[in-house]
């Protein structure tokens, strides 16, 4: 799917897509229990993790330091690989990426790829350039796989089709049988299990991300709870990884403290099922691992965000845990945000890559009530840059209307002068208090309209503090 | 040279950002306790673990007493083929004697190595049980540290539906952090995989459903006494 089928939504696209998420019966049972299921689970993991808070901390502090000087990690990361036989490419963006996997396949003569799930790939829209080549790619994540066969877009980062009930699943899966499958978790993950082991066989090529990349060691390393990701890069003679560059850390002895968190932040659990530490390819006298190994790093924007106030960002490991804790993406679900990044933090990421302008609807689909931030493993100040992007978006005129603009100043000089603000409120009380009797306002009129559409406005008391004092006084 | 340009740019930003630090460049990291377990719970910490994330660990006092489980293991999963480790201790508890006896072919590396190449892959993906030994194992998760080389494929943990893993008391370590404190910078193995459990998927109205690529079964022998 083309990038401008889903990456670039106005404010009113992403109202009505609310609206329609909201009037969709099976999308909020879908939806239903994210916070007492995964929500919970991070919350009860963290609280019986006694270092948690340090080792929060130090996942920070890590990625804050190894940004500071992150050219200098890749080049190191660079030489680790090579010693080890494998072999890194640089992509300032997401089709220099996707051109250096197809030319990679291309030279191996391959036409089967399987992919293990990967956001990163996901942003650069991969599998379209693959597909668009003759290349056929196979999702192996159960969930990816789900909706690959569906034709939809992840809805979650770690859960890609959480907006979906057990009858779509079933329906969907039938469809890809050609016979029926009976409804229930077990056969279907068993028909997914069956029908993808044939994909792993025939392919020539596995595709995979990366959670982290190790740079004294060379390695990269793949978390995953079903072991697809251990088959993509186990069954294929060759591995291709794709890592956004902020994926590096230092150190071995750095690795611990993040997979501590990741976990038990995405799901709850101490540890995925699965953790996969890969250093290069297979040594001669192996049986099995891929015998050549491709490592592309991707820049798509990165290197601009890490040069501005929104650096902080780019520590963001992909656990999911702030869109289970965000109230506005358990009512709205991944799809209305519009971006391969949903959620809170998609609210951050999607108008950095994308645009702030193509995305002006994002920094403003939050509460700003800050349950993102006290999920976060590497506690991402998300409400923060909600509203720096807000400000960004309002001191570019492009984004704000006259009458707006207008407005802000009106009210910037009413409440800059104490005389101006008295009269103001003198007649506020005296008119709309007065007349009105309300407590809320449910419908502004004219152009203040936009207001009120998913707000009350609170009404104007029908005398001002400042009288009542004075009385008190007297 | 688009590496040159890509370093280059990523040095600027680097550099502009480090105005946007969320922390001093000299702040010390914060101290983590190591954990707490003393060496004699070890064992019964990672029995506990291993069921807890839906294995089962069976602790044995002996070499004879562990290939009484996997007899009996064998017997369950009426394996005819089995994908197996070279390992010393699997040796000791004499694997081969087992799987002979009961008419079931032993693929390890060296059998495999008789096979011509393209005959591999369909025989170990035919494997009905995959056994293993493991390089360590870490108590406070419930994990298995399983590091690949010739004879210790890795394939053998992740292809079968039943994988079968016996290991040392004093193979358990307490933390990740003593974990990885084992292994040299240099000194990595192509592939180091972490296993916590049986495969698992909450793909489905996060309901968990078991064994969807990896094994389903997971079974982790504990020989707890010295061998001799």
């Amino acid at each position: 799917m083309p990038a401008s089928d889903y990456s670039r939504q106005t404010h009113h696209e992403f109202e009505a897509a609310s609206r329609q998420a909201l009037a969709n019966a099976s999308l909020q049972l879908a939806l239903g229990n994210l916070g007492q299921t995964l929500g919970r689970r991070n919350r009860d993991a963290f609280a019986a993790f006694p270092d948690s808070d340090a080792q929060r901390d130090r996942a920070r502090q890590i990625k804050d330091a190894t940004l500071a000087e992150l050219d200098r990690h890749l080049e190191t990361l660079e030489t680790s690989v090579v010693r080890r036989g494998g072999h890194v490419h640089y992509a300032d963006d997401g089709d220099a990426a996707c051109r250096i996997a197809l030319e990679i396949i291309q030279a191996r003569g391959a036409k089967h790829v399987v992919k293990s799930k990967s956001m990163t790939s996901e942003e650069i829209h991969l599998n379209h350039a693959l597909e668009a080549a003759g290349v056929e790619v196979v999702e192996t994540d159960f969930g990816e796989y789900i909706i690959q066969v569906a034709g939809h877009r992840p809805s979650h980062i770690v859960a890609p089709a959480l907006h979906l009930r057990l009858r779509d699943i079933t329906e969907i899966l039938s469809r890809d049988a050609g016979r029926p499958l009976p409804a229930e978790a077990e056969s279907l993950a068993a028909y997914a299990r069956q029908r993808l082991r044939g994909a792993f066989e025939a392919a020539e090529v596995g595709i995979t991300g990366a959670n982290f990349a190790v740079a004294e060691t060379g390695s990269i390393v793949l978390i995953s709870n079903e072991g697809n990701a251990r088959l993509t890069s186990s069954l294929p003679p060759v591995q291709i990884a794709i890592m956004g560059m902020e994926k590096v850390i230092p150190r071995l002895a750095d690795l611990p403290v993040f997979l501590n968190v990741l976990a038990r932040a995405a799901t709850g659990q101490k540890l995925s099922i699965y953790t996969s530490v890969i250093t290069g390819p297979r040594a001669a006298d192996e049986l099995d691992g891929p015998e050549e190994f491709h490592l592309i790093i991707l820049d798509n924007g990165r290197s601009k965000i890490l040069a501005g106030p929104l650096r902080e960002s780019l520590f963001c490991i992909r656990c999911g845990a702030c869109l289970n804790a965000c109230p506005v993406y358990r009512t709205v679900g991944g799809h209305a945000y519009g971006g391969v990044y949903s959620g809170p933090i998609g609210a951050v990421l999607t108008p950095l890559y994308d645009g702030l302008s193509a995305n002006r609807h994002l920094p403003h689909a939050s509460s700003l009530c800050g349950a993102c931030q006290a999920a976060c493993p590497v506690r991402i100040a998300i409400p923060e840059m909600l509203i720096t992007l807000r400000e960004q978006l309002h001191h570019d005129p492009a984004n704000t209307g006259r009458l707006e603009s207008l407005a802000y100043r009106l009210w910037a000089a009413v409440i800059g002068h104490p005389r101006l603000y008295a009269l103001a409120t003198w007649l506020a009380t005296r008119t709309i208090g007065r007349l009105v009797r309300k407590r809320w306002l449910r419908r502004l009129p004219g152009p203040l309209a936009g207001w009120t559409a998913a707000r009350d406005f609170p009404a104007p008391a029908p005398r001002r503090f400042r009288d009542w004092w004075h009385e008190e006084q007297a | 040279m688009s590496r040159e340009s890509f370093l280059a740019r990523v040095r600027a930003a680097a550099g502009a950002g480090r105005a946007h630090r969320v922390f001093a460049a000299d702040k010390p990291l914060p101290p983590i306790s190591p954990s707490r377990t003393a060496a004699a719970d070890l064992v019964a910490q990672m029995a506990a673990e291993v069921n807890q994330v839906g294995g089962h660990s069976h602790v044995v006092p002996d070499a004879p007493a562990a290939a009484r489980v996997l007899a009996e293991l064998l017997e369950q999963s009426a394996a005819t083929k089995a994908l197996c480790w070279r390992d010393p201790l699997l040796a000791r508890i004499g694997l081969a004697e087992l799987l002979h006896e009961r008419g079931v072919q032993l693929l390890d590396y060296d059998a495999l190595l008789r096979e011509p190449v393209e005959g591999r892959k369909p025989l170990i993906l035919a494997a009905e049980i995959g056994i293993s030994g493991a390089a360590w194992a870490v108590a406070e998760t419930g994990t298995l540290a399983m590091a690949s080389g010739p004879g210790r494929e890795r394939l053998a943990s992740l292809a079968p539906p039943l994988h079968v893993a016996v290991i040392e008391a004093r193979q358990i370590v307490p933390d990740l952090f003593a974990l990885f404190a084992h292994y040299e910078v240099d000194a990595l193995p192509s592939n180091l995989t972490l296993i916590t459990g049986p495969s698992k998927t909450g793909d489905i109205e996060m309901e968990l459903t078991t064994g969807v690529h990896g094994p389903g079964q997971w079974h982790v022998i504990i020989v707890a006494g010295a061998l001799q």
